[in-house]
């Protein structure tokens, strides 16, 4: 989005909502803004519908506080809960049919790249665990083995949240949901080694807990993906709601997990992205 | 009966954990001057997340 498309029209101030004006006047385009800066900016997320306690809300919004340059940034989005929330998102964003998301990523990856060759257009999909592990793996693949310049962020709340708890591919061995009573009956996937054999110049794993961890992962993966190739992020975000934790229980659950070894947070890091980020964090972070 | 997170600002030391740790946005404001945070109770689910961070015990959880 061109920062210049969001400014208001002159006389039209007193008739533009509150929450637009505040996006004009306090947004983040075209500034530096990140994690440590939230509560001083007006967040590129608005008053969602996602439950209380969510942990892939929370992760959305550190995400969307994260993007190294919002205002060229092209959100591709599947169905599922992250697809409630985008209809509040002040990005260009595209919800594609289930599962397709990353074909529809790639497509227009290479239509901005033909189309604006001398600009930063950024196109990142944020899908479920569903549609990223199961139902679009198929394209989440081939996006990879094609080298396409675009970032997956996976919200990995360890089910088909979205219409009410079966267990998807990324479900934990044994674990019991709604719509999957007996518990599965294989283990989690680990999508994270695919995507690094798969051709990912950068993959990471991480969590709403360590905000600044999550943070540092998105920018360095949108990065990557700028110069280099396919990036993975991968973000634990539970689900109260499916999982039956009480809405405050979320972070001590993930750090739980870390701490148990059964949700590791990690990067892999490919020869050409170390030596993107050290030339552009100036071995500083 | 509505409820929403509080915070007692005069126990309030500014740190900044609980903005990164509300699943909502625009609910927490960081007031620079004062070097504590404000929060926008219209917008809070009550979720009692940042209840759980506050290295203060600043934050509850009330109507
Ligand atoms: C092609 C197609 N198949 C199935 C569905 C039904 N459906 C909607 S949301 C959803 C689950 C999404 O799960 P996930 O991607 O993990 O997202 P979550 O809701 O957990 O965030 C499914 C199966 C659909 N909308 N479209
Ligand atoms: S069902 Fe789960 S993932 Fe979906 S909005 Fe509610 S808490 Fe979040
Ligand atoms: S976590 Fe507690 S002490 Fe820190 S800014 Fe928030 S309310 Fe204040
Ligand atoms: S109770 Fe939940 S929604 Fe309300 S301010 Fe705290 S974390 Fe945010
Ligand atoms: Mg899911």
């Amino acid at each position: 989005m061109n920062k210049g498309l969001v400014k208001i029209s002159p006389c039209f101030e007193d008739v533009m909502p509150q929450e637009y004006k505040e996006l004009v006047e306090k947004g983040s385009y075209g500034q530096d803004y990140g994690v440590a800066d939230l509560g001083s900016f007006k967040e590129l997320i608005e008053e969602h519908p996602l439950c209380a306690g969510c942990g892939l809300a929370l992760s959305m919004r550190l995400i969307l506080a994260s993007l190294p340059n919002p205002e060229s940034t092209i959100i591709v989005g599947s169905t599922g809960c992250s697809a409630l929330a985008f209809s509040q998102v002040a990005l260009h964003n595209i919800h594609s049919l289930f599962g397709n998301q990353n074909a529809v990523a790639t497509g227009l990856k290479r239509a901005l790249k033909l189309r604006f060759p001398d600009e930063i257009k950024d196109v990142v999909v944020i899908a479920g665990d569903g549609a990223t592990a199961d139902i679009g793996l198929d394209m989440v693949m081939q996006s990879w083995f094609r080298r396409e310049n675009i970032t997956t962020i996976m919200l990995d709340n360890e089910a088909y949240a979205n219409t009410g708890g079966q267990e998807s591919g990324m479900t934990a061995e044994k674990a019991v949901l709604n719509m999957a009573p007996k518990g599965k009956n294989f283990p989690k996937v680990n999508l994270a080694d695919v995507a690094q054999v798969a051709g990912c110049a950068y993959v990471a794993t991480c969590n709403p807990a360590k905000s600044r961890v999550l943070e540092k992962a998105v920018k360095r993966a949108i990065l990557a993906a700028r110069e280099i190739g396919p990036t993975y992020v991968q973000i634990y975000a539970p689900c109260p709601t499916n999982y039956k934790l009480k809405p405050d229980e979320v972070l001590a659950t993930v750090k739980n997990r870390e701490k148990e070894g059964t949700y590791p947070t990690g990067e892999f890091i490919s020869a050409k992205a170390q030596e993107l980020f050290e030339s552009l964090e100036g071995g500083s972070k | 009966m509505y409820v929403s997170a509080k915070v007692a600002t005069e126990k309030c030391i500014g740190c900044k954990i609980c903005l990164s740790t509300c699943p909502e946005p625009n609910v927490f404001v960081y007031i620079k001057e004062e070097k504590k945070v404000q929060i926008n109770e219209g917008r809070c689910k009550g979720c009692g997340l940042c209840v759980t961070v506050c290295p203060k015990q600043a934050l509850s959880i009330g109507s």
